[in-house]
């Protein structure tokens, strides 16, 4: 079921997207990825298949909608608690996120949420994977912000990219999609 | 570093400050949709939702990366349409959209009405990203959330086919580049979510400070109520007026606040008209209706009719040769004027009263709303000389116009014997032209006079059993055994009048901006700017008697769908507006007529009068309006009396 699923969408993509100059063009969404986590092991996404990842970008100096975000999330995880589920946290922000300052971040929120950062490229090319566009925003004082999307990506246990979950739907709803996957592929 | 955390922690949805002093970004309030609303809505019903133009059709792209259009998108359904992108940074923007749309969509779980007749549709305006798969990524969240109500993603295929779709819909979209200048990183736009109708009619627009659920579903419920009334008013209302195919304005507004509206105005000299025999008209009554009374010393002839219908289409019979009897009562509006509530005279003159149809008149023993008048030679006298109506300043001047203008030598003598133009000949004249619109043998005639089962409706028949029984109407709108006129020719008080003089008035009145288009607007506000309504006493004016206060003269129901505005002012705009008036027993006065009472008819028994009123309108009114359209337009030209100026006087 979700094989099929995720290839026709990969034929469709690379069909519809002919001819436009968008850097997502052939790439499908989804796949592994590698990363440093929060205690600075490297870190691959397959590293999760068999559980399903509530994978989230943000930084940690995000003044809101990151905070309500993991709240959600971590609401979400641990109503799932003993499921196969794992939440990963990418930084959009690697100048700043170190692995120290992840794991402050993961820590507080929930301990079972894994903080991912690495170099600059290996940032870039993780979110061009997942179309996530993000921007540095100059703030006055000489700092910045980040401008980015606050999507939850949903993968299932054989690594696939199944769902988008836009921001500002209740974690509840998290909740049910997420044992829906689970159900799916065991 | 703690600390900041566990501030943010504090509220899980709504966060206003915290660290942004440490990080030095700005946070930013939460629109009112992610939480409670802090007021409370009108109920939904209580309020009108007018339409504000067309929504645009389109091409675009569903999830399974199918071309569609938008149109057929919406189906017949109502529709949220919310234009996004899914990578959208703004909380307040498309996320925004997201969460008020599921909860909508949670809603449908428990609302199945809600779940059937409305669509989400989420339309990206990002084709780069927001390929199909993407939106089926979008749209998989919602395979678990229940299979109630519809949320649909769409995109489009290129910018090219995007950018019409956001033109027509005034959304404007901008995309940042990055600093280099090379990729897009995201968009500046204004959230704007389009509440659409099954007539694809734009009914309102959402912008992020008003975008909240319990709004939203407000609306549609409102226009799902409404759309109940108007459905059984549409189809009881607009049947019966395809019984006349010409009679309809020359100027078809209907459908003018739509973007597709195109204009059907037909030029006058592009009208076809068919003179017909009317005299056959006044001397072999149709079914259902009497033999005309005619005065012994008016007998109608061929010369008088046609000298009657030369008179009554010239513009020339008024003061500044610009205004003919025709000009109020248009033939082509049931020889009433549709559009106008009270009529409007020479130099936009303002006149108190309801145009009257003429359509019948030959049977009415009283005219005019106070039946001051009771023959129909001595009527024509009225509005010739009413300054507000055609502005003639005498008699005299009037009838030595007629005789100096050319074309009208010699007619006057044929048609009376030899006798001129006079304040007697002219009113003949004129008199037994309208004698000669009778219209009866309608469906109604056919089915109680013509016993033919099959002519009238089941509704109609209804209809007729509440007219006739629970509703009363008969005991005003006579029905006789040979023949039916539906007046008594007498003169009543239905509170109408007492109403309007006492200034009672609803707190909020429906206004037209444009045609189709109202606005509810506040008393107080007409208050300020507009005239206040001419008094008017009704009966009492003519004879001075304080129990004929607020008395007019019953209308006869034939050709009734033809002659809206209804009531002697023209206030009710529509049959079920009448009905309603009644059914609440009119307005309670000293002097209420005691046949008006409460009728508690059913929304049933309405539907069905108004069928049943639908069913009176005369076969041969197309006859006679097309007549009317073959009748020549009296013009002032060189030659007349009153011609003054053209090519005669240079002017410096």
């Amino acid at each position: 079921m979700a094989l099929s699923r995720s290839g026709r969408c990969l034929i469709l993509s690379s069909w519809l997207c002919l001819g436009s100059h968008s850097i997502w063009a052939v790439e499908a969404m989804s796949g592994n990825f590698a990363l440093t986590d929060q205690d600075g092991q490297r870190f691959q996404l397959d590293q999760l298949k068999g559980k399903v990842v509530l994978l989230f970008f943000g930084y940690t100096f995000c003044p809101d909608i990151c905070p309500t975000e993991l709240t959600n999330l971590s609401r979400v995880l641990d109503t799932l608690d003993g499921e196969s589920v794992q939440g990963v946290f990418v930084t959009v922000d690697p100048d700043r996120d170190t692995p120290e300052v992840l794991k402050d971040y993961t820590d507080y929120f929930n301990r079972r949420l894994i903080g991912l950062t690495g170099s600059p490229a290996q940032i870039d090319r993780v979110t061009q994977k997942y179309r996530v566009k993000f921007r540095k925003l100059p703030v006055p004082g000489g700092s910045y912000s980040m401008n980015h999307p606050s999507n939850l990506y949903l993968i299932d246990r054989t690594g696939k990219l199944s769902t988008i979950v836009p921001y500002g739907l209740p974690p509840e709803h998290v909740v049910d999609v997420v044992r829906h996957l689970l159900a799916e592929n065991l | 570093m703690l600390a900041r955390f566990f501030r943010y922690s504090l509220t899980s949805v709504l966060i206003f400050s915290g660290g942004a002093s440490q990080s030095g970004a700005q946070s930013l309030p939460v629109a009112p949709g992610y939480g409670e609303l802090n007021y409370t809505l009108p109920e939904a019903g209580s309020y009108q939702l007018p339409p504000l133009g067309t929504a645009a059709d389109g091409e675009v792209l569903d999830t399974s990366g199918h071309t569609q259009r938008l149109h057929q998108q919406f189906g017949s359904q109502y529709v949220l349409l919310a234009f996004i992108y899914s990578t959208c940074s703004d909380v307040n923007g498309c996320p925004l959209t997201a969460h008020v749309f599921y909860k909508i969509k949670s809603e449908m779980k428990r609302d199945k009405i809600l779940a059937r007749r409305l669509k989400l549709i989420s339309l990206s305006f990002d084709p780069l990203v927001d390929t199909p798969e993407m939106l089926q990524l979008y749209g998989n969240n919602f395979r678990y959330a229940g299979n109630a109500g519809e949320w649909q993603f769409l995109t489009t295929s290129s910018e090219k086919t995007l950018d019409p779709i956001l033109r027509a819909y005034n959304q404007q979209v901008q995309r940042e580049l990055k600093d280099d200048g090379s990729n897009s990183a995201g968009y500046s736009h204004v959230l704007r979510i389009f509440l659409i109708d099954p007539d694809k009619r734009i009914r309102n627009i959402y912008s992020a400070d008003f975008l909240h659920h319990d709004l939203l579903l407000a609306d549609v419920r409102t226009l799902l109520k409404q759309e109940d009334q108007t459905d059984t008013w549409n189809r009881s209302g607009s049947q019966p007026l395809q019984v006349s195919r010409l009679s309809n304005p020359g100027d078809d507004k209907r459908g003018y606040e739509q973007t597709s509206y195109r204009t059907r105005s037909l030029a006058l000299e592009l009208r076809q008209g068919k003179e017909a025999d009317l005299i056959r008209f006044g001397t072999e009554p149709p079914l259902g209706l009497p033999a005309i009374p005619t005065p012994l010393d008016n007998p109608l002839s061929r010369e008088k009719i046609a000298l009657g219908r030369k008179l009554f289409y010239d513009r020339r019979l008024s003061l500044n040769d610009t205004f003919s009897c025709a000009m109020c009562h248009i033939p082509d509006q049931g020889f009433t004027s549709n559009e106008l509530a009270t009529a409007v005279g020479i130099e936009g003159r303002s006149v108190r009263r309801n145009t009257p149809t003429i359509y019948n008149s030959a049977y009415a023993t009283l005219l005019f709303h106070d039946g001051r008048e009771d023959s129909l030679e001595q009527q024509a006298w009225g509005p010739l000389l009413a300054s507000n109506e055609m502005g003639n300043p005498s008699i005299g001047y009037v009838l030595n116009k007629i005789r100096q203008i050319q074309e009208y030598q010699g007619l006057f003598e044929a048609a009376f014997d030899g006798k001129d133009a006079s304040m007697m000949t002219l009113g003949m004249a004129l008199a037994s032209y309208q004698r000669t619109l009778v219209s009866g043998s309608s469906a109604f005639d056919r089915w109680y006079y013509g016993n033919d089962p099959n002519a009238l409706s089941p509704g109609a028949q209804r209809g007729f059993r509440v007219f006739a029984g629970k509703g009363g109407c008969v005991a005003c709108h006579t029905i006789e055994k040979r023949y039916a006129l539906f007046t008594d020719n007498r003169l009543h008080n239905t509170g109408m009048g007492y109403r309007s003089s006492m200034g009672i008035h609803p707190e909020k009145e429906k206004i037209i901006i444009a045609p189709g288009v109202f606005i509810e607007v506040d008393r107080a506000v007409i208050d300020q700017v507009g005239e206040k309504p001419p008094a008017d006493v009704g009966r009492y004016e003519v004879t001075q008697s304080p129990h004929d206060r607020w008395k007019y003269k019953t209308p006869s129901l034939r050709n009734i769908v033809l002659t809206a505005p209804y009531m002697h002012d023209g206030s009710l705009g529509s049959l079920k507006e009448v009905i309603d008036f009644y059914d609440a027993g009119g307005v309670p006065n000293d002097l209420l007529d005691p046949r008006i009472r409460p009728l508690n008819l059913s929304e049933q028994e309405k539907v069905d009068l108004v069928l049943f009123m639908g069913s009176l309108t005369g076969s041969n009114v197309d006859t006679l309006v097309a007549d009317a359209f073959a009748a020549p337009v009296g013009d002032i030209g060189k030659g007349d009396p009153t011609w003054v100026s053209g090519t005669d006087v240079e002017v410096k």
